[in-house]
């Protein structure tokens, strides 16, 4: 398929995902549009945009605009047209039906999201409309996160997604990931399941102590429930929502919101845009950290837990010692050892079982491996594997946490190459 | 050269990653570039005769000298192993490489590990900058001044406008392409950031003048990094060759080397060499030094240059030193293309130091590899054609300790 692309318009430019996509798109040499209801909204955008490449040399690349002023003109010179305006059903729909009046018959029309349904986003629109609407999902913060989820809807033209694909990999430099339109695809809807599971594990065990043993030395840049803090917990309770009602699977049963969540959000405790009225975590202006307790509702300190198993397998990590650092980890017994088991067995199963649903069968784990390294800076399923052994060893960890074992957890060779940097994923703290 | 020394490959880190941020200690970095080499190259622990580590600063930066022990601590197998760890600034790694090769054309090894580290993310920018003033007289030229590196290679550009002229469009010019060629590299510090020739020319809030006419687009950046060559002799090349199923021929070798030592003190270089042509006489020498041995008549017999960008100045300077045009004029190598990929003769093609990063005591090493890289064709999206020769300029300091190698095939 032949296409040029040198204009974008972004709807919704003044929050962060739009501005920061948008920027991508400045970057890579586009001419892009910022609109959103004012124009001092889209120039908030702008400035962020700025921000991420750390040059003030793109916004001569950028015009910024408010919908009653500048969206006529942008969307009918756009090439393509980047929608990133609230997760609201209306509010995309409505969107649309004024995009599908002015733009090109030729444009692209994408949408940033991952948890609405893709096939009724389109519906009522025109047939042109929507051979060019696809999903074209960006991690955020785009500028570090290069992840970036791709996928049609029924009557999407399957040759705009290959382009897309092409385009977005060479062109943006995204690492694209090809999935099925199922809802949040594939990075949201295995990392919300894990979140689901260890929210719930939270009124056992409290916050500290969770984002302590599934802390970054398991793989991950930030603990979970710091990482659902800098989501948000309105966005968590909403992707999960989502999850619960257009996904079906052998897990489905883990997508718990525990009644606390709801508290929290009515007290408007969502997390680091609600900094004065904490999330999981709240930082005093002394620098110190008070930590959500659910029973009490209320915040209390730390205590420091520590744990001889975890304390170990971080020395290890310290000093490039991966491998030993897992092995310990699995030979570990007690309550918090279990724990650990239970969510690196859930990560690796649920990743596999993935495979076909959310992906095509024909890319194996790599998919999903990607969308986890270049979305949310976690080890990869696969690399996981890796450490732990193996796939025999990684099968009877499934087991021993009493999940289903996924076929293609037993067939996928995906493990066995060698990983360079893997260490970058394992913090040693 | 006496005898031949071969390469043999090895592996660099990715030059993105933070590794204090990684909470790791140095050793963990040392650790995961040999695992990596080993299996780039399939050599055998227990072939490895030797360890030559370049390192600048660990005792300033990580509290932690002593690192050929480190190697030391790889292998059970290495237990009694010979290793060094050499100094020369950023040229660490350049002489560390230059004892290993003449411990082999003495016959003492066979098969050596040339290592070259450096974390440097352990601390702020102002005590980092401070730290690399010792690579200088400190007392002299450092002490007390902020930054004082930007400052030494600003005087260098300030020394080639008063002789030649020099446009600050020609550095901009430098720094772009260097950012355009590591963003075709993996292991890129700078591969995903953004660069372009405006920004490059512009000064502002995130482009700000470090010292005079070096602006942060100018700089090679604060990086963590390690990198591994493996040297060795025919002997052992042959049976290597032999094991991997590849031709003696196809492993490229030292063609040819040079290494001088400046005086250390800025002022009095440039005072030495007030009636020469060249700026830097030490540098030129090092490079016909290794262009006579290589038995090079001129630098168009090279495929690609590895050199010092430390600076866009010290690029701007090593376009001359190496011949690519007269002294003075190696505006006109930027301005006609020369120097980029795709060029007469790419320089950086893996972007150099300002895109791929400078780990200090790392860089003569993953310049070596990027050499071994380009002219066994493993060079990825950074790869230059054909490549058969590529010459490396690594320096130490103020280009006080010079070190080029030539690697590659006679014929």
């Amino acid at each position: 398929m032949h296409r040029q692309i040198q204009t974008v318009a972004v709807l919704g430019a003044s929050g962060t995902v739009g501005s920061l996509s948008g920027g991508i798109l400045a970057q890579n040499g586009l001419n892009v549009y910022y609109l959103s209801r004012t124009k001092e909204g889209s120039q908030k955008g702008l400035s962020r945009a700025v921000k991420q490449a750390r040059s003030e040399a793109i916004a001569s690349r950028i015009t910024c605009g408010d919908y009653n002023t500048l969206f006529e003109k942008a969307c009918s010179e756009a090439d393509w047209i980047l929608e990133c305006v609230a997760e609201d059903m209306a509010v995309k729909k409505a969107m649309y039906e004024k995009v599908d009046a002015i733009r090109r018959k030729d444009a692209i029309v994408s949408s940033v999201t991952s948890s609405l349904p893709l096939e009724e986003l389109p519906q009522g629109r025109s047939d042109s409309f929507r051979a060019n609407f696809l999903s074209t999902h960006f991690y955020n913060p785009p500028g570090k996160m290069l992840a970036c989820e791709v996928t049609g809807q029924s009557q999407t033209d399957p040759a705009l997604v290959d382009f897309m694909i092409e385009y977005l990999g060479q062109k943006l430099r995204r690492v694209v990931i090809p999935v099925k339109p199922a809802a949040a695809f594939a990075g949201n809807r295995l990392a919300f399941l894990l979140f689901a599971r260890i929210t719930e594990l939270v009124r056992q065990f409290g916050v500290e102590m969770m984002d302590y043993l599934i802390g970054p030395y398991t793989g991950r840049l930030l603990p979970p429930l710091a990482t659902i803090d800098l989501v948000g917990l309105d966005i968590h309770k909403a992707i999960l929502l989502s999850l619960q009602t257009y996904t079906q699977d052998a897990m489905h049963n883990k997508l718990v919101i525990p009644a606390y969540i709801d508290t929290m959000i009515a007290a408007g405790r969502l997390g680091n845009k609600t900094r004065a009225n904490g999330g999981f975590f709240k930082k005093l202006d002394s620098g110190q950290f008070l930590y959500y307790d659910p029973a009490s509702e209320d915040y209390i300190p730390g205590y420091g837990p520590r744990i001889q198993f975890v304390e170990k397998a971080k020395n290890q990590i310290r000093i490039g010692l991966y491998r030993q650092a897992f092995d310990g980890i699995l030979q570990a017994s007690g309550t918090e050892a279990r724990i650990v088991h239970e969510i690196l067995a859930t990560y690796i199963a649920y990743a596999y079982s993935l495979i076909g649903q959310v992906t095509d069968e024909k890319y194996g784990i790599e998919g999903i491996d990607k969308v986890m390294s270049s979305g949310f800076h976690w080890a990869c399923p696969s690399l996981l594997v890796n450490m732990i052994g193996g796939a025999e060893k990684a099968v009877e960890l499934v087991q021993s946490a009493d999940l289903a074992v996924p076929q293609t957890l037993r067939t996928d060779t995906a493990w066995k190459k060698y990983y360079f940097n893997a260490g970058k994923y394992f913090i040693a703290g | 050269m006496n005898s031949n020394v071969f390469l043999l490959g090895g592996f660099q880190t990715d030059f993105a990653r933070n590794w204090a941020r990684e909470k790791k200690h140095i050793s963990a970095m040392i650790r995961e570039t040999y695992e990596g080499s080993l299996e780039c190259t399939k050599i055998r622990p227990a072939d490895i005769s030797a360890a030559f580590v370049g390192n600048f600063a660990a005792e300033l930066y990580c509290m932690q000298g002593h690192l050929g022990a480190f190697f030391v601590e790889l292998d059970p197998a290495f237990k009694g192993l010979p290793t060094c760890r050499y100094e020369a600034a950023c040229a660490s790694g350049g002489v560390a490489a230059l004892s290993a090769m003449a411990h082999i054309q003495a016959g003492l090894y066979d098969c050596v590990a040339v290592v070259g580290v450096e974390q440097m993310k352990t601390v702020d920018s102002a005590r980092g900058g401070d730290f690399l003033g010792t690579a200088a007289w400190y007392e002299r030229e450092s002490k007390g001044v902020e930054f004082p590196f930007p400052k030494l290679f600003g005087k260098l550009g300030d020394e080639y406008d008063k002789r030649y002229g020099l446009k600050a469009e020609h550095l901009a010019r430098i720094a772009e392409i260097n950012y355009a060629n590591a963003r075709r590299n993996p292991n890129a510090q700078t591969r995903d950031w953004y660069m372009s020739y405006d920004h490059a020319c512009g000064t502002g809030q995130y482009n700000p003048a470090i010292s005079g006419r070096i602006k942060v687009t100018d700089c090679s950046q604060v990086t963590d990094g390690a990198a591994i060559i493996y040297m060795a002799s025919e002997k052992y090349a042959a049976d290597y060759a032999h094991r991997c199923g590849i031709s003696l021929d196809a492993l490229p070798r030292v063609l040819g080397w040079g290494n001088t030592t400046a005086p250390i003190e800025f002022a009095v270089k440039v005072e030495d060499s007030k009636n020469d042509p060249y700026v830097l006489p030490w540098t030129r020498k090092a490079i016909t030094d290794a262009m006579q041995r290589a038995g090079l008549d001129s630098c168009w017999q090279l495929s690609a240059i590895e050199t010092h960008d430390c600076f866009t100045t010290s690029e701007y300077m090593a376009i001359d030193h190496f011949g690519l045009t007269e002294p003075g004029k190696s505006w006109q190598a930027v301005e006609q293309g020369i120097i980029a990929l795709g060029g007469r003769l790419p320089i950086n093609p893996s972007g150099g130091l300002i895109g791929c990063g400078h780990p200090v005591g790392a860089t003569g090493v993953r310049q070596l590899l990027d050499a071994y890289k380009q002219t066994t064709g493993s060079a990825w999206d950074y790869q230059v054609p054909n490549a058969r020769r590529v010459a490396t300029l690594n320096l130490g300091g103020s280009a006080t300790t010079n070190v080029v190698f030539i690697i590659g095939f006679n014929s």
